[in-house]
């Protein structure tokens, strides 16, 4: 749990940071966003101290931070930055061991770990361990970078806009697996963004910050439906809120039983798959926005699995002009489907559900 | 039309190798190859080349010249071939060149009288350099890995280890000079090394120390580059001058560094300069070496809990030693150049037979202490080169 209280930092007369207080819980992944100059990342930097406190508290599981000795605290927070800061004449294997060798843990230990975390972000060891950082790809650096981060199983995990330099697609990989390690290690999470899309998709807690002030502090969804001022509105953007509102519902939330027989009685809803022997799904009969008994043939890029966001499982019904995708399981069994019925479903329970 | 021709059209693959071949061949149509003079200071008699080499060794360097001329075509040869042919045909050239200056030595001096010298001419020299130029060139463009680099090198040394191994140059002017100066030889060589080594080791106990606070108090640096810039500029003759009376009047007043040799000539002033010309060099690459370390790279360092000095001993130091090592190349090469100046206020080494050469107006004996000065500074620049190849990180060479 980390809690910072009435934070502020001044430079030159001017608070950067200014009474900062929030608190977030173990397990949470928090987001700082705002716009340039906002404070986020100084404020992050107060964390692991890289950049002292002008004045209020930072407690860090009961431990005041800036009673520690600065290195001391620095081991128990892992820190991932946008130019990854990977050391260029050590092996990816000797980077992932930094703070383990800080440290002084035994080296089988350390080896493990490495190995550990390299499956974790599927970077295959025995052709990554011996490379060095110039000759990984961006992404592939940033995952050494994040691995980097964890490595001595830290209580907090800081991350200062750690994907802002990678492309567009290896950015959207890295967020999902981003979500997926916060799943798996249930860390405490910091991270700096000024992407509102990246903040949707990763946090449990959003800080939008203006001025180096706290301008709302609360979960993704409560900040789109219930924004406290015109600040966070605009800052959010209403163009797109309702699509903004989809990539934080998830299809295992609106999934309903797939349709295995035609139903006339039920307008929209008259369609039906057809299975292959292993039970995955071949093709759809209807549910076209043309005609509506046309048989479509079910292809991998339009099906939709549980763990997938509801703006991309829309994004592919219109895309594929189909009201409904099959949800299928890792071996591509069908297991649901979900339709556009579900999606407005959303709209209906506004704010009621958290995910 | 003419500039519309396409590569394969072209009759010449290799114009560096044409010109170099070109103008060996004008100097050994007019330049002597070596000189013949009647006694040590009394300058020569040009003897050609077609006067001083048989008929089996013209015979010999015209095949090579021909090998070599067939490798500046485009055509029948592949380029790799072409140039793997001249590479390999700068090693017979060089040997030739030796032998058969040594071969004519022992024959123009079998009937003169004692005191006759045979020396080598300018078409000597010009082989020599020519034969090394075609083969960097020829290294360069086959893009060899360190390894066949330094076994090329290896061979040509070797056929230059046997030319001087036996009796083949000792009638030379140069190596009688050598024979006479044989023990001083040594002496001056060990007091050169000695100087160069006295000039550094203070220089870098000195230099690194002001890089590293270069690089730390930003208020400090431009003053500090700036008065090294002023000793840089400084003519080396000037600053050996202008040490002579506040280093006399030192190595008097205080006794027991008077003991230790300090006095207006000699050694003391010589490392003094030296190390003053070192400086720069040594404090310029440090800073620059650890300014280069990325910003990133520094804050994720501070940022994972190392603490300053393991930053600067496990981060910053590596990163930066090639940049320093380079600095270090530099001030080297450097210092083994200035060291013979010093032998003017005395401090000896190969300087001290340059001056004693010019003295006595006897070329020969200049010779003997410029040639070994080039070649230890020729290998002390290409051993460090190594050693800054080898400092940067695996993979970045």
């Amino acid at each position: 749990m980390i809690e910072l209280k009435g934070l502020t930092k001044t430079y030159a007369g001017k608070n950067v940071v200014d009474n900062v207080s929030l608190t977030l819980d173990t397990g949470e992944f928090g987001v700082l966003i705002g716009p340039s100059g906002c404070g986020k990342s100084t404020t992050l930097k107060m964390i692991n101290r890289l950049v002292p406190l002008s004045g209020g508290r930072i407690i860090l599981n009961g431990d005041d931070v800036t009673e520690l000795p600065a290195e001391q605290l620095r081991r128990r927070i892992g820190y991932a930055i946008q130019s990854t800061g990977l050391f260029p004449h050590w092996s990816v294997a000797q980077n992932i061991a930094t703070v383990p060798q800080l440290l002084k843990w035994p080296k089988s230990r350390i080896d493990d770990r490495v190995d550990e975390l390299m499956a974790m972000f599927h970077l295959d060891a025995a052709e990554f361990r011996h490379k060095y950082p110039h000759q990984l790809s961006g992404g592939q650096a940033q995952r050494v970078g994040v691995a980097r981060a964890l490595a001595a199983d830290p209580e907090v995990l800081l991350m200062d806009e750690p994907f802002g330099a990678v492309d567009p697609l290896t950015r959207e990989v890295l967020q999902a697996e981003m979500r997926r390690v916060h799943q798996q290690t249930g860390k405490t999470i910091v991270f700096v963004t000024h992407d509102m899309d990246e903040a949707l998709q990763l946090a449990t807690r959003i800080a939008l910050l203006n001025g180096g002030k706290l301008v709302q502090y609360d979960r993704p969804i409560e900040l789109m439906v219930k924004p406290d001022n015109d600040f966070v509105r605009e800052f959010i953007g209403q163009a797109d809120l309702g699509l903004k509102l989809l990539s934080r519902r998830w299809v295992h939330q609106y999934q309903r039983e797939p349709s295995l027989e035609h139903h006339a009685t039920h307008p929209g809803l008259d369609h039906c798959w057809q299975l292959d022997d292993a039970g995955r799904p071949v093709a759809l009969e209807g549910a076209r926005l043309d005609e509506d008994h046309e048989v479509t043939e079910v292809k991998p890029e339009w099906t939709a699995t549980p763990g997938m966001s509801m703006k991309e499982a829309l994004s592919r019904m219109v895309w594929y002009r189909v009201m409904v995708l099959p949800v299928v399981d890792d071996a591509g069994k069908l297991i649901a489907e979900i339709g556009m019925q579900g999606i407005m479903g959303i709209q209906a329970e506004n704010g009621t559900q958290a995910s | 039309m003419m500039l519309a021709r396409s590569a394969g059209d072209r009759l010449i693959g290799n114009r560096v190798l044409l010109t170099l071949l070109v103008a060996a061949f004008a100097s050994a149509i007019l330049l002597p190859f070596a000189s013949l003079s009647p006694n040590r200071l009394a300058s020569g008699q040009p003897v050609m080349l077609w006067q001083a080499l048989p008929g089996w060794q013209l015979t010999a360097l015209a095949l090579i010249g021909l090998a070599l001329l067939a490798a500046t075509l485009a055509r029948p040869l592949p380029q790799r071939t072409s140039l793997w042919l001249s590479l390999i045909a700068t090693l017979p050239l060089l040997g030739l060149d030796f032998f058969s200056l040594g071969d004519y030595a022992h024959r123009a001096l079998v009937d003169a009288s004692p005191a006759a010298r045979v020396s080598q001419g300018a078409t000597f020299w010009i082989l020599l350099f020519v034969s090394a130029l075609i083969a960097i060139d020829a290294l360069q463009r086959l893009r060899l890995g360190l390894v066949k680099r330094a076994l090329f090198g290896a061979a040509a040394l070797v056929v230059i280890g046997v030319c001087f191994s036996g009796d083949l140059l000792s009638p030379l002017s140069i190596m009688r000079e050598f024979a006479n100066q044989k023990d001083n030889f040594v002496d001056q060589l060990v007091r050169h090394l000695l100087l160069v080594a006295g000039a550094l080791i203070p220089a870098l106990a000195i230099g690194l120390p002001l890089g590293l606070l270069a690089n730390r108090r930003d208020r400090l640096r431009n003053g500090l580059f700036s008065l090294l810039n002023v000793f840089q500029t400084l003519p080396s003759i000037a600053v050996f001058g202008l040490l002579i009376a506040p280093l006399s009047a030192l190595g008097r007043a205080v006794p027991w560094l008077g003991d230790l040799g300090v006095s207006g000539i000699g050694v003391a002033p010589a490392i003094i300069a030296l190390v003053l010309y070192s400086l720069l060099p040594i404090v310029r690459n440090t800073y620059s070496g650890l300014a280069g370390v990325s910003p990133g790279t520094l804050e994720a360092a501070r940022g994972m809990g190392m603490t300053s000095r393991q930053i600067l001993w496990q981060v910053e130091i590596p990163l930066a030693l090639p940049v320093i090592l380079s600095g270090l190349r530099i001030v080297t090469v450097q210092a083994i150049g200035l060291v013979v100046v010093a032998a003017l206020i005395g401090a000896g080494g190969f300087g001290a037979f340059i001056f004693q050469g010019l003295g006595q107006y006897a070329i020969d004996l200049v010779l003997l202490g410029a040639i070994p000065t080039i070649v230890l500074a020729v290998i002390a620049d290409f051993t460090l080169q190594i050693l800054v190849t080898f400092s940067r990180p695996p993979g970045t060479r």
